[in-house]
């Protein structure tokens, strides 16, 4: 299956929660007729979680909505006034869906990071005036023109912290059962740049000036970690869409001798390739990002045995998963690949592209051992909580392995975060 | 008569299908389940006790609750719940844990056709996966009929809407019996024939229909085969989780 623009699925440990972006052309408000709208809508599905009703959204359903809410807009990371049409008359309005479907603990962050994602990947068609006095909105479709992504200044990345009771107990990125227990918690909204977006704590049990000093600083070199790994999905994201574009050419070319850029998602045509080179592309920033996680939580350790349990979790799981499935594989794809790649225009991914598939099968070998060799790293600070975890991970995996194909990205990624803990 | 379909595919030909069971971690059951570029992600919550108003208190209900990708939650979710709700009953034991709700979260992640049919198929290997004790499984269907008589199956959503009438059916699984006796009949039929649940949206003819009718039953077999083998892999590995 072709993963959508401006959809993204995120997994953090346990918990599992999908973004979807979607664009309308609306009025905009009287008091700002220049800038479009965002709008974020927060489904605590009862899927995630057998205390979650559906109907009103509970308190904590409406938190999430609002810190995620505030990270974004307040700090102004996307660009409302680039999507004005009409001065006073149409601007885009941007409505994120996130979808809550497992909840394993700390929904904000994840939430956040759906959202982050699926608005990098989201596009919006392009629009030009047209008609007499140039005061018709022509909306072009994707096979017209190519659609536009949204322009996004920064990235907030919301970083949660649990407090215990006892005075420096401290846990970063609290699963259910921490949440469970926690007596109070804190949610840092900062971006790579250093900027700190939003602070939320509500509530909860006191703690000292320098604890929310010391979560700032840890926080801030967890936005860099995660800012960066997000960059990574996206690219790869892009890079497949690129290559997507690219292959239609030839079968467009012979049949009707025009260039139609034509988004067919039901094409069963071989992504295979694409599939395995944006899985290793997932694969190895992961990989590469847990071993630089580990080296920052032995640095800043001085706190208790907690915080390293949190730590591992959150080594578990953190990424952005972009499932690229094929249908069936298409040899003929592949050989003209490389011929139009030289000869298309210039698209961001060109390069990169040519380059993986001169040697995919090199690459292979090399991600195939690296999930071998992370779990010796890991295994001095898994916490006994992680492998029972991953004892349930692995039931899982075997009835995924047997899935018919198209193999979802999802299952390489348990197999991963299995390899990872164990 | 031979048909050209936008993606290559014979008027016969099913999607690439695909199932993953387990996927999620607080549900009792999930299952994915996705054919071609259509997918729904299912999870199914055990028995809970006590059942709602209007429900029969002597069995166990059922309650389903459908999510789609964005937007308001409208008539046609409503719809897709109510039709979802009574096929899943007719295929659950009822009487084995009365006056218990069991609750079925669907969750659209893609929608390019046959979407219904896919939901079906995604709730049913859900409930396996919860262990929730039914009576056999079930197979959705999509079946579509155009101007000129010919039937294709499994359409996608350009497919869906250029048809003039299409009906999601839905064949209860087919068995496969240990016992010499074969697969039970009903009536002098066997029970593979029968018909669990059929929507139809759009105009066709009585022949059209019945034409749909066969065609989908033949499918239904390689769905029940498909099935089957996904459900079946996990049956050794199952005894390990606990629950």
């Amino acid at each position: 299956m072709c993963r959508e623009d401006g959809s993204s699925e995120v997994q953090l440990g346990q918990t599992h929660i999908m973004g979807f972006v979607t664009g309308q052309l609306v009025q905009p408000y009287r008091d700002r007729p220049n800038e479009g709208t965002l709008s974020i809508f927060t489904e605590f599905s009862p899927m995630a979680d057998p205390s979650f009703e559906t109907g009103r959204p509970s308190e904590s359903a409406v938190e999430l909505g609002r810190i995620v809410d505030r990270g974004l807009r307040e700090s102004r990371a996307v660009d409302t006034e680039s999507l004005c049409v009409l001065a006073g008359k149409l601007v885009w309005a941007i409505r994120i869906d996130l979808h809550i479907l497992d909840n394993g603990g700390n929904l904000v962050d994840a939430a956040n990071i759906a959202a982050l994602a699926s608005l990098l990947t989201f596009r919006r068609p392009e629009c030009s005036l047209g008609g007499e006095d140039d005061l018709e909105v022509i909306v072009h479709p994707p096979e017209e023109r190519e659609p536009l992504p949204l322009i996004i200044h920064h990235l907030p990345i919301a970083v949660t912290f649990g407090f215990f009771s006892s005075e420096s107990l401290l846990v970063i990125d609290p699963t259910h059962h921490e949440e469970a227990v926690m007596v109070g918690k804190m949610t840092a909204t900062l971006n790579a740049n250093g900027d700190v977006c939003a602070i939320q704590k509500p509530g909860g049990e006191g703690v000292l000036q320098s604890v929310i000093m010391q979560c700032l600083r840890l926080a801030s070199r967890m936005a860099s970690d995660i800012t960066k790994k997000i960059k990574d999905a996206v690219e790869t994201y892009n890079t497949e869409r690129a290559l997507r574009k690219i292959k239609r050419h030839p079968t467009s070319i012979t049949l009707d001798g025009s260039v139609n850029l034509k988004e067919k998602l039901n094409e069963p045509s071989g992504h295979n390739v694409v599939n395995e080179l944006s899985r290793k592309h997932l694969e190895k920033p992961r990989l590469a990002s847990a071993e630089n996680a580990s080296s920052p939580g032995n640095n800043g350790e001085g706190e208790s045995k907690s915080s390293n349990f949190g730590r591992s979790s959150r080594r578990d799981g953190a990424t952005s998963n972009f499932v690229g499935g094929a249908a069936s594989w298409d040899p003929y794809s592949r050989g003209v690949d490389s011929d139009f790649l030289k000869a298309s225009l210039a698209s961001r991914g060109t390069l990169t592209p040519k380059k993986k598939q001169q040697d995919p099968t090199g690459e292979r070998k090399p991600n195939e051992s690296k999930p071998e060799e992370s779990p010796g790293d890991v295994i001095p600070t898994t916490s006994a909580m992680d492998v029972s975890e991953t004892g349930v991970h692995k039931g899982g995996e075997k009835t995924l392995k047997d899935a018919v194909k198209p193999k979802h990205k999802r299952k390489k990624k348990a197999f991963s975060s299995t390899a990872d803990a164990s | 008569m031979e048909v050209d379909r936008a993606d290559g595919r014979n008027p016969n030909q099913l999607r690439p299908l695909a199932c993953s069971c387990s996927i999620l971690h607080r549900a009792h059951g999930s299952a994915s389940w996705s054919q071609g570029d259509t997918k729904v992600l299912a999870a199914v919550y055990g028995p809970k006790a006590g059942t709602k108003k209007n429900e029969n208190p002597e069995k166990a209900s059922i309650e389903v609750i459908w999510k789609p990708r964005t937007g308001q939650i409208g008539k046609p979710e409503k719809e897709y719940e109510i039709i979802l709700k009574r096929t899943l009953q007719s295929i659950c034991i009822l009487t084995i844990n009365p006056n218990t709700t069991t609750s079925v979260i669907i969750q659209v992640v893609h929608d390019d056709g046959a979407l219904l049919p896919c939901a079906i198929n995604a709730a049913c290997a859900a409930l396996v996966d919860a262990g929730i004790p039914m009576k056999h499984l079930a197979v959705a269907i999509c079946c579509c009929s155009a101007e000129s008589g010919y039937c294709i199956l499994d359409p996608t959503k350009l497919e869906e809407q250029k048809m003039k009438g299409f009906a999601y059916l839905v064949f209860p699984n087919s068995i496969l019996s240990v016992l010499p006796e074969g697969s039970s009949l009903v009536q002098g039929e066997p029970m593979e024939h029968g018909i669990i649940t059929s929507v139809t949206h759009g105009a066709m003819s009585v022949d059209d229909y019945f034409h749909c009718l066969e065609r989908g039953r033949a499918a239904s077999a390689k769905l029940s085969d498909f099935l089957r083998r996904s459900l079946q892999s996990k049956l050794p590995g199952d005894l390990s989780k606990a629950e």
